[in-house]
């Protein structure tokens, strides 16, 4: 395949949010509220919200007093400043869900939550106010943060399958919410960092008070989500959370020391304006070198845009070059990840092949009367070699599937299971037991609690899960018991058990203890089969004259007649196999009461 | 005689252009009654008809915001993407201004079926609204009468000034069809009307009724002032241009952020989109002309850009006018017609991205000055990049699937099915019964085929292959091979893991896209009603009916259907598109049908070579 250019649509998705009004509306919001609280009350540090609704959405604005902020954003300072998503797991739990195996803790700025906090007895009413309409969440300063902060909240409660109810944050100068465990937790999860978009003006100090001032890209509070870039000269889109804290930085021109914080809503205000009027007008790029590739020249009309570019300057200094080649560099990357994405369905029809030499390996080793467990066990054979081979490839396909899904937050992670599930199941029906014909070929003991993959152990857990309570086997499930896989996957497990078990009832050399708990185990083993046969759960392989299975029944038959499990042993699974009527099990025809 | 090239061999008279464009304005001017007018030169080799244009609202939006409704199908069968089977949109009101006036036209037909089999060439021309009726005039052609009748001479359309008139499957289905080249289109560089359906009604609803006025060439305008509405009409609908573009532009450039998708449920895009040849007039004597409709779509915006604010009141106003300059403006660029002045954009992704025009090869700089002319920034001229690329990269996927067709798995599988023959079973029953080596075998080999498969219509599903795809008679072909061989298999492994069970019959809920896909393929291409090539799914409607008779109900309620197969079988083995192994001796098939009640009244026993051996 030839090789595929790269493009930066930065430029173009700053074009789309001011044209399509998305920007325009949700600052109207903001400056409504601000005008609001404007009239009648003295400036104070609280967080003021207000829902709108218009006839094709829903907006929820809330407002802080910027000159309030600043000060209150870094209180404690120096690490005091964050809390812990592990302080919040028992006096305000309502992030638990974005903590997941890989990544167990995040943290919040102080101040944002505490204001969100403040809030919190609000937040069903907030959340009943929304219907089937799509909502604008927005915000400036601190009050951005808690937008951000209700956004992250409402991301549980909702069904984000459909993009229909996906919500949109826009906040306006609002400086960061947490650190890179918040940053990780949402853009593991593509969808929920789509849900926000933070503006920026190049005048605003607010958003860039905890970006470190000499060491932008090592600050501990790390952006999420797109952000949008203001200069005089237009606006660009950034995704990439390093760019973002570099740009920022780049981007800021400080005002006057002692002008009024507040000023920053005037800016806003003149923002927008800004943007709507300059939609339609041209660019002003002039490229320096002629040849530039597609994704450097998206780039450098992105940072042209954002007033980093100067289109009059003759000669770009090294300064300039290097944050090209830089952020050029870090949102490539993000590109070229994001288009690798995990896709299982691609590999989905190399899996089935994988299953059908399976499937072809069993029926197989079935037609010669041993089954294909105690064939792999005793491994005499060439097309087991190749079975190994075909075992490997689809342990690792699942094994990646188990880690991709457990990755995923809980209710994501809920439904991307439901998919693969059911050829989940049946691969470890099927590959299960050779996994066990190896563990015990070492010699080992106790599979089930000391030898068993954590992959098969998951994919039990989530069909338990989703399951519904068993109920008597229908007549179609009896007929059609031989071609189906044994339900239990450890089920050969219990048989090796079962054997060791017979093995030190026979040998001299147990322990009365030994002795004891063997035929306790011998007889839970007996039960355990005959439930599963009463379900027609098993596959009727198991009777196969060679099987492991049937060694074992002769060992027990011998161990029952030298009266060692008591005179005139006799239990429903013994006289089953006595009386050979597990001859009618494979046709559907055996019933037990 | 001078000519215009508009594409790789495509040239067109300057004098036809010049004409058309003409006679399209006349129409308007023609007594309101006329619903065309045609023009018969004696001794030459076209007739040209045009139609005018309308002006009242609710000729450009009726009902939607954007105006559009579902395409008619009876009069525009192909109007659709084949496999998806989605149907194109069109402008209701063009729609059914052109139903009403000219499709029951018996005038019209009459005048067209006559210079059809004078072997003339037929020319439909309009200018503004007109257009739009021509661009329809000329599928309802095409379909009608070119598909048909190979010998006849192809049509050609020519507007001017004409709205956008379908969306994207509209685009896509005449390029699938080949037809898109028969279209050439005429826009000013800062014309107003091919950009207006860009723009929902609600947008421009104070402005657009004294713009639509001005826009009349029939109203008595009191000056030849533009109205003062101009100025935000121009606004509004370029913003609305502009979301649309900027938009297309992120999935050109192969967008990841997906803010996209979540910014979707705030902004309403208009569906619209272009197709056919444009030819760009830049205002001083230059051409520009491109026919990818992604690239024109992101022209229409950056081309009517402002350079600075200022300029905004002198560009809406030029919005209006140069929709009435057409006939002056290619006059002027017709007296001088080089390869400096009608310039052919092609391979869009190897456009300069820099204005620079300090090299020395002399194409970029034509091409250079050419974009100029246009007023195109870097940002344009990467949309163009990403435009151009896109189409390079569809042809990628379509070359890296070419490779795959000439595949081991598909001779596998005849020889297995002939193989299954020799041995007394057909392959169906072979495959369900699954018990050599050789059915496994078959099983991988299926599995391979499917991977193919899914993953060309995968690339359907996401219009990731070149529009063409679905009509090239190559994979029409092997399409139709590939089902009739190996969806049988995929029906008894249906049938043989009893998956009916779970859930409905395999022809309701199994059938995987890629037979459902091949098939339409198939019938399109030969014009056949849908459903109509069903005879791969032969063996699941016996597995069906099989069920059906098995129960309690026994055959009398079902014979009707039973009657219906054997009709069918019937035909599809002497059509060949069935294969005989359904009649040997012991195939599923023959061994439910003997135990129906008196088979040898049946139909089955006329195909010709069948013996029943024993009944």
């Amino acid at each position: 395949m030839s090789r595929i250019h790269l493009f930066s649509g930065g430029l173009e998705l700053a074009n789309l949010v001011v044209s399509s009004g998305v920007l325009y509306h949700s600052w109207a919001a903001v400056r409504d509220l601000y005008s609001e609280i404007n009239q009648n009350e003295q400036q104070s540090l609280s967080v003021r919200y207000k829902v709108s609704q218009q006839p094709n959405s829903t907006t929820i604005a809330f407002f802080t007093w910027p000159a309030c902020s600043k000060d209150y954003i870094i209180q404690g300072g120096g690490g005091e400043d964050l809390v812990s998503s592990s302080t919040l797991k028992e006096s305000f739990p309502l992030f638990e869900f974005l903590c997941t195996k890989t990544n167990p803790q995040f943290s919040i700025n102080k101040a944002a939550l505490e204001l969100f906090a403040s809030i919190r007895d609000s937040l069903p009413s907030l959340k009943s106010q929304i219907d089937s309409k799509p909502v604008i969440i927005t915000g400036n300063s601190l009050g951005g943060s808690v937008a951000s902060l209700f956004t992250l909240w409402l991301l549980e409660k909702i069904n984000l399958s459909s993009t229909k109810t996906r919500p949109l944050c826009i906040t306006f100068g609002s400086p960061l919410v947490g650190d890179d465990g918040l940053q990780e937790a949402t853009s593991k999860y593509p969808t929920w960092n789509s849900c926000f978009l933070h503006v920026v003006s190049d005048q605003d100090p607010i958003p860039r008070v905890l970006i470190s001032p000499h060491n932008p890209i090592d600050s501990i509070y790390k952006p999420f989500g797109t952000f949008l870039l203001h200069s005089e000269l237009g606006c660009a889109c950034f995704e990439d959370s390093q760019s973002i804290l570099d740009l920022l930085t780049a981007t800021y021109l400080e005002g006057p020391e002692n002008q009024n914080p507040n000023q920053v809503l005037e800016f806003y205000e003149a923002l927008v304006q800004h943007l709507n009027h300059k939609v339609i007008c041209k660019d002003t790029t002039q490229l320096v070198k002629r040849n530039t590739k597609s994704f450097e020249a998206g780039i450098i009309t992105q940072l042209e845009a954002i007033g980093l570019v100067r289109p009059q300057q003759q000669q770009r200094n090294n300064g300039i070059d290097n944050l090209i080649t830089r952020t050029e560099r870090q949102e490539k990357k993000l590109v070229i990840l994001k288009r690798q994405v995990f896709d299982p369905s691609k590999k989905l029809n190399d899996i089935k092949i994988n299953m059908a030499y399976l499937e072809w390996y069993k029926k197989h080793f079935k037609d010669k009367g041993i089954g294909y467990y105690d064939s792999y066990k005793n491994s005499g054979n060439l097309s087991d070699l190749n079975v190994v081979r075909y075992k490997k490839i689809l342990t690792c396909y699942w094994e990646e599937m188990v880690d991709e899904a457990e990755k995923k937050p809980q209710k994501e992670g809920a439904s991307f299971r439901t998919r693969w599930l059911f050829a989940g199941t049946n691969y470890r029906r099927m590959c299960e037991p050779l996994d066990i014909a190896e563990y015990y070929n070492k010699g080992l003991k106790d599979y089930i609690n000391q030898g068993r993959p954590k992959h098969y152990k998951q994919l039990e857990q989530w069909l338990k899960e989703i399951e519904k309570p068993a109920s008597n086997p229908s007549q179609l499930k009896k007929q059609n018991v031989a071609s189906s896989l044994t339900e239990d996957s450890c089920f050969w497990a219990h048989v090796e058990e079962a054997r060791i078990s017979c093995e030190l009832l026979s040998s001299r050399e147990s322990s009365i203890g030994e002795k004891e708990s063997s035929k306790h185990n011998l007889v839970e083993f007996e039960n355990y089969v005959l439930s599963l046969m009463k379900n027609y759960a098993v596959s009727p392989e198991i009777f196969l004259p060679r099987s492991s299975f049937m060694l074992w029944w002769k060992e027990y038959e011998e161990i029952i007649r030298k009266g060692i499990m008591g005179a005139a042993y006799y239990s429903p699974l013994t006289d089953l196999m006595k009386s050979r009527s597990y001859q009618n099990y494979a046709t559907g025809g055996l019933e037990i009461p | 005689m001078a000519s215009l090239k508009v594409g790789e061999n495509k040239e067109i008279n300057t004098d036809l252009i010049q004409k058309a464009c003409s006679l399209a304005v006349k129409a308007h001017s023609k007594s309101s009654q006329k619903s065309y007018i045609l023009e018969k030169t004696g001794g030459s080799s076209y007739v040209i008809f045009s139609f005018p244009g309308y002006w009242s609202e609710n000729d450009w939006y009726d009902g939607e915001p954007f105006g559009e409704t579902k395409i008619n199908l009876d009069l525009f069968p192909s109007l659709r993407s084949i496999g998806i089977d989605e149907h194109a949109k069109v402008n209701k009101a063009f729609q059914q201004r052109f139903v009403d006036k000219i499709s029951r036209n018996q005038d019209f037909i009459k005048e067209v079926e006559k210079a059809k089999n004078e072997r003339k060439q037929i020319v439909f021309t309009g200018h503004s609204t007109g257009g739009s009726i021509a661009i329809l005039a000329t599928i309802w052609f095409l379909e009608k009468y070119w598909r048909s009748d190979a010998s006849a001479t192809s049509p050609l359309c020519l507007t001017f000034g004409c709205p956008l008139t379908g969306n994207h499957i509209f685009s896509h289905a005449l390029r699938r069809e080949k037809w898109a080249p028969y279209f050439i289109h005429f826009v000013m560089r800062y014309d107003i009307v091919p950009r207006i359906l860009l723009a929902p009604i609600s947008s421009i609803k104070q402005e657009f009724q004294p713009i639509l006025q001005f826009l009349n060439p029939k109203s008595s305008r009191a000056s030849t002032n533009t109205p003062p509405e101009a100025l935000n009409f121009y606004m509004n609908v370029m913003k609305n241009a502009s979301s649309v573009a900027s938009h297309a532009a992120c999935k050109l450039m192969g967008n990841t952020n997906l803010l996209l998708e979540t910014m979707a449920n705030f902004t309403a895009l208009s569906p619209y989109k272009p197709f056919g040849t444009f030819v760009f007039c830049t205002g001083n004597r230059k051409l520009v002309i491109l026919s990818n409709p992604d690239a024109v779509l992101q022209l229409l915006f950056y081309s009517s850009q402002l350079d600075n604010e200022a300029e905004c009141p002198d560009v809406a106003q030029r919005s209006l006018q140069q929709h009435f300059s057409y006939g002056n403006e290619l006059k002027d660029c017709f007296t001088k017609l080089d390869a400096d002045h009608a310039v052919l954009l092609e391979s869009l992704e190897k456009l300069p991205l820099s204005a620079d025009s300090t090299t020395t090869s002399s194409d970029i700089t034509t091409i250079n000055a050419a974009l100029k002319d246009l007023g195109l920034s870097t940002r344009a001229r990467l949309c163009l990049c990403a435009a151009g690329e896109l189409e390079k990269r569809k042809i990628g996927n379509k070359n890296s699937i070419d490779l795959k067709k000439a595949d081991t798995a598909m001779k596998y599988l005849q020889e297995y099915q002939l193989s299954c023959k020799h041995q007394g079973l057909g392959c169906y029953d072979a495959f369900k019964i699954h018990k050599s080596d050789k059915d496994f075998e078959a099983n991988v080999n299926r599995l391979e085929l499917a991977g193919i498969w899914d993953e060309i219509i995968e690339m359907l599903k996401n219009y990731d292959l070149p529009d063409a795809f679905e009509g090239e008679k190559e994979w029409i072909d092997l399409g139709t091979k590939y089902r009739h061989l190996v969806e049988p298999l995929d029906i008894a492994n249906y049938y043989r893991h009893l998956k009916n069970n779970d859930t409905e019959g395999y022809t309701k809920k199994g059938r995987p896209k890629r037979y459902r896909f091949t098939q339409r393929w198939l019938e399109h291409a030969q014009r056949l009603p849908a459903g109509s090539c069903g005879e791969s799914c032969f063996w699941a409607d016996v597995e069906e009916l099989r069920i059906k008779t098995s129960s309690k109900e026994g055959y009398a309620p079902f014979k009707d259907e039973v009657l219906q197969l054997e009709e069918q079988a019937m035909k599809w083995i002497n059509d060949g598109v069935l294969d005989k192994d359904v009649l040997m001796e012991n195939s599923t098939f023959m061994v439910w049908w003997k135990k129906q009640p008196d088979p040898l009244a049946s139909c089955i026993n006329d195909i010709e070579g069948f013996t029943i051996t024993s009944a």
